[in-house]
């Protein structure tokens, strides 16, 4: 920049510039007011607010204990049916509620995404970060349950913050990859909620993992398709975790699994991020 | 010159047209691949650099490529060929108070547009009660954006938008939103944006305001750039451009313009035609002789009719109609083919096109023997006329007489 003589005729001289944050603060804060928004805007004109993300796996967890537990008859390990369902279901409830949100996060905000220029990948992060802030809340609801059952809460409480990592990072990769992908086909939208449903099933949250593994222990073709379904699938081993924490105050017995649960995970985040990165390009057209 | 921030080189932008567009699985299915689209190259081959503390207005028509090419300085697109470097911090303002959220409160809102434009949170807060002032909204600040009125909202979006400090600002069309007072804030704003030297590009379809705010023009015609050079010769030639368009229009109206079939009863019109001062014409000036001279034929002679002339402005508007009937209020004979003249001792619309509609009525049941509605276009010119309008009616200025100076005592 010129020094003040030298500005051309009818300049004005430098005043002080309006501040602006910088590319990673700036991100930074815009990820937290959408986060802001998306949370706020999940309670916003609702009678029960908060009170939903509560009551929902509450329920949820009620019903299933109900029909499995009492009506089926299934033996869930540690004793308690409650503990053991709500300690997978809240997971599930944060994953699937990520997925689903994240899906729609482009193409809900296509009048922002049509006219301003931002990492517009921020708006899927932000709903899969609510969605966390979400299941942070109803954790809550695992306390009373958890002190009803049995003895208190020990040191293995401290593995919550990476399961809760896998499931995020889940969560967030294919998120990224269906958020941009269900701006050129809307079916997305409807196969997630479908897939979500599906997915429920196969990870071992309403019944033990146990239940499968006696069912199919021939080496029937169906057993070996149901082993298959269920170790390969990533959300089981976060599960077990969970279960493992919640349900018998323990460290996570299967770290094999879990490790494969975080590589696939990270590998979901790569993919995702290389996805939306490739799709974005014609976002403002498209969407 | 000093050096260009903003360098756009070669740059063409396509788009997909859908003919069914498909975003359903099963349209993708059954069609294989995803919806049968053609190419339209929205953008072609535009290079222009925009120097530091220049602004650059960007004219042209409708779907000629303007909000195209900004979308893709703006980094909104990416463009298919070519490159576009931008060298300093660029805010785009394509749309006020885009991504508000109708269920928060009109603060709630500041902080996130104020977020999703780059301003820092903690500035936000400082500036608030200015912005509130701006939007001249009171109380109302704590009330969801839903209940605002247009005007609230847009002074809402645009007092947050006034905050951007970048190097190089990308407007589109935003002033033409808002009423009169908005419209001057906005251009008090670019001005002042100017005189600190930044960098503005500006699509506009107000050549006014191209003219004022910018250096040089960008004139954008199916995509490509026309033509390139100082504001004033650019504009004058895209609005040369225009009228040319207009009348070539005109001229291809007017080959298919007189219908000569017969209508009711075999009345037919054969010919419509002007005659000014020197003939036959379609241009006249303001104040000049005009004659409609409406040629027929009918298979028996014609009684009881009522020819009418009415004169249109271009876009439809009917100025004036003249019915036979004051010629004479009993039957009007006429022969079975001949001419009807309708003479203007002066012509008295102003600058424009203009057309007529002519129709052959039979005054007892009100029915057209033939209708001709809106042809034979004409234009008037009144260079030498400073009245604006349609019409020139006859007036006369009483202005006040400076008292003569009276000796005092």
């Amino acid at each position: 920049m010129a020094s003040t003589e030298l500005l051309p005729e009818g300049r004005l001289p430098p005043r002080p510039r309006a501040p602006h944050a910088g590319p990673i603060a700036g991100r930074v804060e815009l990820l937290l007011e959408l986060v802001r928004r998306d949370v706020k805007s999940r309670y916003r004109g609702s009678f029960l607010g908060v009170g939903w993300t509560l009551l929902n796996p509450l329920i949820f967890m009620l019903v299933y204990s109900l029909v499995f537990g009492k009506f089926l008859r299934v033996r869930y390990p540690g004793g308690s049916a409650t503990v053991f369902i709500l300690s997978g279901l809240l997971a599930w409830t944060f994953f699937s509620q990520a997925l689903i949100m994240a899906t729609n996060s482009i193409v809900a905000n296509a009048a922002l995404v049509r006219k301003v220029a931002f990492p517009w990948a921020l708006l899927s992060v932000s709903t899969v970060i609510a969605a966390l802030v979400n299941y942070t809340i109803s954790l809550v609801l695992l306390i009373p349950f958890m002190l009803l059952a049995h003895k208190g809460i020990g040191l293995p409480i401290l593995a919550v913050p990476l399961l809760v990592a896998v499931t995020f990072a889940l969560s967030l990769g294919l998120g990224l990859m269906l958020a941009a992908g269900n701006v050129y086909l809307r079916d997305l939208q409807y196969l997630v909620n479908l897939g979500t449903l599906v997915w429920f099933y196969v990870t071992p949250i309403i019944y033990p993992l146990s239940l499968v593994e006696t069912k199919f222990s021939g080496h029937g073709l169906e057993g070996q398709v149901a082993h298959f379904v269920l170790y390969a699938n990533p959300m089981t081993w976060v599960v077990l975790g969970f279960q493992d924490v919640f349900v018998f105050d323990r460290w996570p017995q299967h770290w094999h699994g879990l490790g494969y649960s975080l590589v696939f995970s990270l590998l979901s985040i790569w993919v995702g991020l290389r996805v939306f990165q490739r799709l974005r390009r014609r976002f403002a057209e498209e969407v | 010159m000093p050096d260009a921030v903003v360098r756009i080189q070669n740059v063409s932008k396509r788009f997909r047209v859908y003919h069914q567009r498909n975003t359903t699985l099963k349209q993708s299915l059954i069609d294989r691949r995803r919806g049968r689209y053609e190419e339209f190259w929205a953008v072609r081959d535009v290079s222009v650099e925009v120097p530091e503390g220049e602004s650059l207005g960007i004219i042209g028509e409708n779907g000629s490529g303007k909000s195209t090419l900004l979308k893709c300085v703006a980094g909104i697109m990416i463009q298919e060929k070519g490159s576009i470097s931008v060298q300093g911090r660029l805010a785009s303002l394509l749309e006020v108070g885009a991504g508000f959220h109708p269920d928060f409160t009109g603060r709630e809102n500041i902080y996130l547009n104020g977020a999703i434009l780059g301003l820092p949170r903690r500035y936000i807060t400082t500036i608030l009660d200015t912005i509130v002032e701006f939007a001249e909204l009171g109380q109302f600040i704590d009330n969801p954006v839903k209940t605002y009125s247009s005007g609230m909202y847009t002074r809402l979006g645009f007092g947050i938008a006034v905050h951007l400090d970048p190097d190089i600002l990308v407007v589109d069309e935003v002033l033409s939103v808002g009423d009169e007072a908005f419209q001057r804030r906005c251009m008090e704003r670019i001005n002042s944006l100017r005189a600190e030297g930044r960098t503005l590009v500006f699509v506009s379809h107000s050549m006014d305001s191209v003219r004022s705010v910018c250096d040089r023009c960008l004139w954008m015609d199916h995509g490509a750039a026309r033509m390139v050079g100082g504001s004033e010769v650019v504009v004058a030639a895209y609005l040369a451009e225009v009228n040319r368009r207009e009348e070539l229009e005109l001229e291809l109206t007017e080959t298919s313009a007189v219908d000569t079939s017969p209508g009711r009863q075999g009345v037919r019109i054969t010919a419509v035609d002007f005659a000014g001062p020197q003939g036959s014409t379609t241009v006249l000036n303001t104040g000049e002789p005009l004659t409609v001279s409406v040629e027929y034929q009918a298979p028996e002679p014609l009684r009881g009719v009522r020819f009418s002339i009415t004169f249109l402005r271009a876009d439809g508007v009917p100025i004036l109609t003249v019915p036979t009937d004051d010629l004479a209020t009993g039957d009007i004979a006429l022969p079975r083919q001949g001419v009807v003249r309708l003479a203007l001792p002066g012509v008295p619309f102003l600058e424009g096109l203009y057309r007529v509609t002519v129709d052959i009525t039979e005054i007892a049941s009100g029915q057209n023997y033939k209708r001709l509605e809106r042809v034979r276009p004409f234009r008037v010119h009144s260079a030498e006329h400073r009245e604006v309008g349609m019409a020139l009616l006859g007036h006369r200025w009483e202005l006040p007489q400076v008292p003569a100076r009276v000796a005092p005592g």
